[in-house]
């Protein structure tokens, strides 16, 4: 499966100073499906637009198939965007928004119209040809863009936060329809979104991105379970990150404490991160408990409640089917494949505390209601 | 709330029925009326007298929309594509003119086209009026000069409503194209060009209006000596041949004519209430 | 869009603004001659701009323009946008018919606007006249008493300021329409949920919101108003004058420089306000960009000009309702003040206006003086409702059509002691038989002025009027009665034959000659530029008028062919129901008087009929020049006998015979 399709090498993009991409690397395999993850302003639309042509790197180089394609405009490259508010045009209806692009080859009239046909029919719009754009609601627009772009066979389809218009539910069910497009279609999908679950429903490969740089390639299972650091361990789920030392290889030590851990190959003594997924902590009796704590705040989340405990002034998520009454003592287990720890970088002391709990969920869910991203600032 | 907010609306129904309304019942009335007062279609059948006023004013007032169109069209698209600094101080530039009174900006031509102003001065001293053998070149009194000073007048009005619906594009509809195949060209004629239908239309439509029913323009750069449909309605109101009922089926006839502009500018068009000048 | 654009089209952008502005500044560059050409270079000099300041016509139509313009600005504002907001809560289903019979008078013609706009006053004026003459009938009623109804109105400011606003309005709506519809329609509920009254909500929530709607509008109002001429020049009527209107008069005769002086003026003015905006907001921009790299996750929003700004709107709100009480109180002391006004509609170029100055500084009595094109153009206004004249200076035959129309009134010579001062031979003609409604004002001669240096031939008959030899050198004169008369002349026919034949014949001539291109124009008194700049070599017109253009172009000469001509009196009278008739008789017995006749004499070289004046005129002459007055001159401005006596009045025409020369007119512009 995995030839190599495209490849960034080096490429640096800045905007009068500021520094959008900084030397990235980064090479992406054929009918792969690729995500780009990162909050706002991290790179990754940038990254985008450099693959479909729209922006050529300050410094650094672009290959498709082999070929340096740096210079080659948009539409003379074997690729095709899905865009952020879709771009559908206003003036043609659906039929005819599915068309252009092969009306542009100047393909025969019949061919063009099995090719639309076919494509509506891929992404269930069938019955749907005559409409006008603004006659139809944003998933089936949503469609029509995929559509749009993918009636032309390209080799890699582009998605520019396809989804970020859509309401939770439609979001959903779009994603199941896009992996089972994906797979039908067998071409590259580089998919780009600041929404973690996304990512990781519908990725082989995801890449997170921050500050114009890559923090970590892997999939879906990788990137969760084994982050390279605290961006990544706080961006991708809940993490609760805490300060540690490497005692000896599987043995960690925290809040002067001694774990058990899978992990090793590091310095003796050497200070590091240590992550611990909310859910893989065990709530047990005060004595039995291997770290003692109070519980400060419980919310009810349906499946699990999430509860805040503090240990010695450090606040950790825990979620927990058991209910633990605010002001309880509790004590916690953490089984040995429950600590992930990683080397101590940039992003060390930012992430991971929960004492702002609250806050925290705000945000999130302001990021994503969210829908513009740093296109906007890419365009000036 | 909302009763609250409407009783606004009243005194403006008021106000529209007096000062829109009445003024053009008076016209259609006026129009089917006679000097005693009856009713008549005479002013409509004499008007076949006049039909070389209308296909004088309609060929005129053609050619001036297309020249600003073709002037004005690519003067929009290039502004559009500059910074935007350029563009705030072309639009202001664009603008200016229209601060000097229109009349201001016609009369500037009148002693830039006389038979000795400073064009033909210009030719003269270059020695080109010698090689033609002629005194001057006969520039004003000219339909050319109607012609020229209606572009001069209206080509605002053509680039502004074009100019703002090109710099509102959205532009990833422009990236969509390109993304699909299209070069330069093909984004243009399949996506820019359609969507700004709508902004050609309200230009022609601004600029038409007024080219075709304009009486000032004719009588100072046209000699007043071929009659417009402008002077000709001037004449019947103000000027020297006093029939305000011929001039109201005049006007009538003129104003058909808009409202047929107005249901093709609708037609093809979004927007009833949208804002034709900023 | 980021792709820059090339050479090309920065080319092109830079060819439109040379077409935009190389006329304007021309007109610049011309205000700063020392001459009074536009077109020749005569040195450097201020001389314009300092009476431009001393032109009272220029001057106060200048003002005129901006009262009206301000207040219609402020007034449909305001109107404007409450009446937006009022659309706007309406339901769909009445908003849209409503807002596209708004829309009328903005895709309508201007034109149309303006006569409909024209007959709605009238048609208001004549219902309003019977109104007051019944009401002031009203002996019974306690009203009367106290309250007289004024029976005649007239088109004047109070029109032209209601014409703006009805123009100006739906640009206002139509810029703050759009703001209204963005405008979260939860917002006012919330404000009012929090405690603000209603009044409170719409200062604090719906202005703010609507802000730059309302700005943009009132701009684009501006604009409007000051831009138009077409909707003023059909509802502003004869008394009150904006710039544009000023404008269009004058380039009818010759046009001052000072037009030069006040367009630089003007455009300098509004070129120092759009820098002034342009660098505020410029700086305003690098301040958001300082303040947003100091934040840099912060998104770059559009950066709102200044006047967008928060409490900018109230304050210019303030400013121009301040601005524009403070101009209405000066327009009413304008208007109603004490000092009594005699309105006056003459000819152009036709008085020595030292001699107005001289009338008020006398009498106190202030001139508001008019011209009007032609006989019929007067008659058009007068009809129309447009012309609120006292006195009116109509040709012969034109003052026997308003006396006939009952539109005169007869005057009170006991008030006009100067009467006596009138030659016998100017008392009692045709025109008013019994001499009860005129004075004469002047006389003269129409005939052929030609330019020696462009004609080889002597002139000697109408014929070289129709001459294709001549094609599109001549200048046809622009009214009915004269360019018919002098084909009639040419034919060897009265100018006063009712004989249909006769006038189609006279018809059939000057479209022949129009045919083959004899006429490079129909011009009036446009011709004083035409003859005197060289640019025409022939025209019709009349014998004083040719004096004036004689002394600023030597080549020209003047005949009146052998086929005779018509010789006239334009006579003043008193219109019925003025509203300043005392004033009236004074300003007739004023202009009367000899030493009045000598000097309009002396200036716009017409006969008079004041016997002392006659006489008096050589020695007068020999005073002030210094030398002999030629007899060649003389006989142009008092016409001898023996050449009177080939010349022919014109009488009034009966109806029919009107509206065939009428008919035939039009025909012939077609």
């Amino acid at each position: 499966m995995s030839k190599e399709l495209i490849r960034l090498s080096d490429c640096v993009v800045k905007f009068d100073d500021e520094i959008i991409l900084d030397h990235l690397n980064l090479y992406i395999n054929d009918k792969e499906f690729l995500t780009l993850l990162g909050p706002s302003g991290c790179g990754k639309t940038t990254t985008l637009r450099i693959i479909g042509g729209f922006l050529s790197p300050t410094s650094g180089d672009v290959f498709f198939d082999g070929q340096r394609c740096n210079d080659v405009p948009p539409h003379k490259r074997q690729v095709n965007t899905v865009f952020q508010k879709y771009a559908l045009f206003p003036h043609l209806n659906v039929f005819e928004n599915v068309a252009f692009g092969l009306r542009i080859a100047k393909r025969p009239e019949g061919e063009i119209h099995d090719r639309v046909m076919e494509m509506l029919e891929v992404v269930n719009l069938k019955g749907f040809e005559k409409r006008p754009i603004s006659a139809l609601s944003g998933g089936q627009q949503q469609r029509v863009a995929i559509a749009r772009a993918l009636v032309n066979r390209p080799k890699v389809l582009l998605l520019d936060e396809p989804l970020g218009a859509l309401d939770m539910r439609l979001r959903k069910d779009m994603q199941n329809e896009l992996k089972r497009i994906q797979q039908e279609m067998e071409i590259t999908f580089i998919y780009v979104t600041h929404d973690q679950e996304e990512a990781l429903a519908m990725s082989d490969t995801v890449v997170v991105m921050d500050g114009g740089r890559i923090q970590q390639i892997g999939s879906p299972e990788d990137i969760y379970n084994e982050p390279k650091n605290a961006f990544v361990a706080d961006f991708i789920g809940e993490s609760n990150i805490i300060d540690g030392i490497m005692r000896s290889d599987g043995v960690v030590e925290i809040f002067n404490r001694c774990f058990k851990c899978l992990d090793g190959g590091f310095d003796k003594d050497e200070p590091l991160d240590v992550v611990i997924r909310p859910e893989d902590v065990d709530i047990v009796p005060e004595s039995e408990g291997q770290l003692k704590g109070t519980v400060t705040q419980v919310t009810f989340k349906g499946v699990h409640y999430d509860t805040i405990v503090d240990f010695y002034g450090f606040k950790w998520l825990i979620q927990t089917t058991d209910f633990c009454p605010v002001d309880s003592h509790i004590g916690i287990k953490i089984d040995p494949d429950g600590i992930h720890v990683m080397k101590k970088s940039a992003y060390s002391g930012m992430f991971g505390d929960y004492s702002s709990y609250s806050e925290e969920y705000e945000e999130i869910g302001d990021a994503s209601i969210d829908p513009e991203e740093e296109g906007s600032g890419d365009e000036e | 709330m909302k009763s609250k907010l409407n009783r606004f609306a009243i005194p403006y129904v008021v106000w529209m029925a007096l000062f829109v309304v009445t003024p053009i019942l008076l016209m259609v009335i006026y129009a089917f009326s006679s000097v005693d007062g009856g009713f008549t279609l005479d002013n409509f059948t004499s008007m076949g007298e006049y039909l070389p006023v209308f296909t004088r004013s309609f060929k005129l007032a053609i050619i001036a929309t297309l020249i600003c169109l073709l002037m004005g069209y690519p003067m929009a698209y290039f502004m559009a594509k500059e910074g935007p600094r350029f563009q705030r101080v072309a639009m202001a530039l664009i603008m200016l003119p229209m601060w000097m009174n229109f009349l201001l900006r016609t009369y500037a031509w009148m002693s830039i086209l006389e038979n000795n102003g400073l064009i033909n001065q210009l030719l003269g001293a270059l020695g080109i009026l010698d090689a033609l053998g002629t005194d001057h070149v006969q520039l004003i009194r000219t339909q050319a000069a109607v012609v020229l000073g209606m572009v001069y007048n209206y080509l605002p009005f053509m680039i502004l409503p074009i100019y703002s619906v090109i710099v509102k594009l959205d532009h990833s509809l422009l990236e969509a194209a390109r993304d699909l195949g299209a070069n330069s060209l093909n984004v243009f004629r399949k996506v820019i060009f359609p969507l700004s239908i709508p902004a050609i239309i309200s230009g022609v439509t601004m600029v038409f209006v007024p080219s075709v029913s304009t009486f000032a323009i004719s009588r100072l750069l046209g000699g007043g000596e071929e009659l417009m449909l402008g002077d000709l309605i001037e004449q019947q109101f103000l000027g020297g041949a006093y029939d305000p009922y011929l001039g109201a089926a005049i006007s009538m006839v003129m104003m058909v004519i808009v409202v047929v502009c107005m249901v093709l500018m609708n037609h093809f068009g979004e927007g009833e209430e949208q804002a034709v000048m900023l | 869009m980021k792709k820059q654009n090339s050479i090309g089209s920065r080319l092109l952008i830079a060819l439109v603004f040379l077409f935009l502005y190389a006329p304007i500044l021309l007109l610049i560059i011309f205000s700063f001659n020392a001459g009074d050409s536009s077109v020749v270079w005569r040195g450097f000099s201020l001389d314009w701009y300092g009476k431009l300041f001393q032109n009272r016509l220029i001057m106060e139509s200048v003002y005129m323009t901006l009262l009206v313009s301000i207040l219609a600005t402020a007034i449909s504002t305001i109107a404007g946008t409450f009446a937006a907001i009022g659309l706007y809560s309406l339901k769909r289903r009445w908003r849209s018919p409503l807002m596209t019979v708004s829309n009328i008078p903005t895709v309508n013609a201007d034109i149309v606007t303006g006569v409909s706009m024209c007959l709605l006053f009238g048609v208001f004026f004549m219902g309003w006249s019977s109104f007051a003459g019944w009401f002031n009938a009203q002996e019974l009623s306690l009203l009367g008493h106290i309250l007289q109804l004024p029976e005649r109105l007239t088109m004047g400011f109070t029109t032209l300021l209601l014409a703006h606003i009805a123009f100006d309005i739906p640009y206002v709506i139509l810029n703050v329409a759009p703001k209204l519809r963005q405008m979260d329609k939860n917002l006012i509920d919330a404000a009012q949920d929090l405690g603000c009254t209603w009044m409170q909500a719409f200062w604090k929530v719906i202005l703010p919101e609507i802000k730059p709607g309302v700005v943009s509008g009132a701009l684009i109002a501006f604009t409007m108003s000051v831009d138009d001429f077409v909707i003023s020049y059909f509802t502003a009527g004869s008394s009150t004058s904006t710039l544009a209107m000023t404008i269009y008069g004058m380039t009818k005769k010759r046009v001052s420089p000072e037009i030069n002086a006040v367009s630089t003026l003007l455009f300098v003015t509004v070129l120092v306000l759009l820098i002034l905006s342009n660098v505020l907001e410029a700086r305003q921009e690098k301040l958001a960009e300082m303040r947003s790299e100091m934040k840099p996750v912060a998104q770059r929003k559009p950066i709102l000009p200044p006047v967008f700004r928060k409490s900018w709107l109230r304050r210019m709100v303030a400013g121009v309702c301040a601005v524009s009480l403070l101009l209405v109180v000066a327009a009413l002391s304008h208007v109603t003040g004490s000092r009594p006004v005699v309105n006056v509609c003459s000819w152009g170029e036709y008085i020595d206006e030292a001699l107005i100055t001289q009338f008020e500084e006398e009498t106190g009595i202030r001139v508001n003086y008019q011209t009007a094109e032609s006989n019929e153009t007067l008659y058009s206004l007068l009809k129309s409702g447009g012309g609120d004249y006292d006195v009116v200076v109509p040709s012969d035959y034109m003052i026997s059509q308003l006396i006939e129309e009952d539109m005169l009134t007869e005057l009170d010579y006991s008030l006009i002691p100067n009467f006596d001062l009138v030659d016998a031979q100017f008392r009692n003609l045709p025109y008013d038989p019994e001499n009860k409604y005129t004075v004469p004002y002047a006389w003269g001669t129409l005939g052929i002025i030609y330019n020696e240096n462009m004609i080889e031939d002597e002139i000697t008959s109408w014929s070289a009027m129709f001459d294709p030899k001549y094609a599109g050198k001549v200048m046809l004169i622009n009214n009915s009665r004269d360019a018919l008369g002098i084909a009639l002349l040419y034919l060897g026919y009265s100018v006063n034959t009712t004989n249909e034949a006769q006038i189609r014949e006279a018809y059939q001539l000057l479209a022949d000659a129009t045919n083959k291109g004899v006429y490079a124009g129909k011009i009036m008194d446009e011709v004083f530029q035409v003859m005197e700049g060289g640019n025409a070599a022939m025209a019709t017109y009349y014998a004083g008028d040719y004096l004036s253009m004689l002394e600023n172009n030597e080549d020209l000469r003047f005949v009146i062919p052998e086929e005779g001509s018509n010789w006239f009196v334009d006579a003043m009278c008193i219109l019925k129901d003025a509203r300043h008739p005392a004033e009236a008789h004074a300003w007739i017995n004023f202009i009367a008087s000899t030493d009045a006749a000598l000097a309009n004499m002396d200036y716009i070289w017409y006969g008079t009929a004041n016997r002392e004046a006659i006489e008096q005129y050589p020695e007068y002459y020999l005073e002030n020049y210094g030398e002999e007055l030629d007899q060649e001159t003389f006989d142009i401005i008092q016409t001898p006998p023996e050449v009177l006596e080939r010349c022919e009045m014109y009488l009034v025409l009966p109806k029919e015979t009107r509206d065939l020369y009428k008919s035939l007119w039009i025909k012939l512009g077609v």
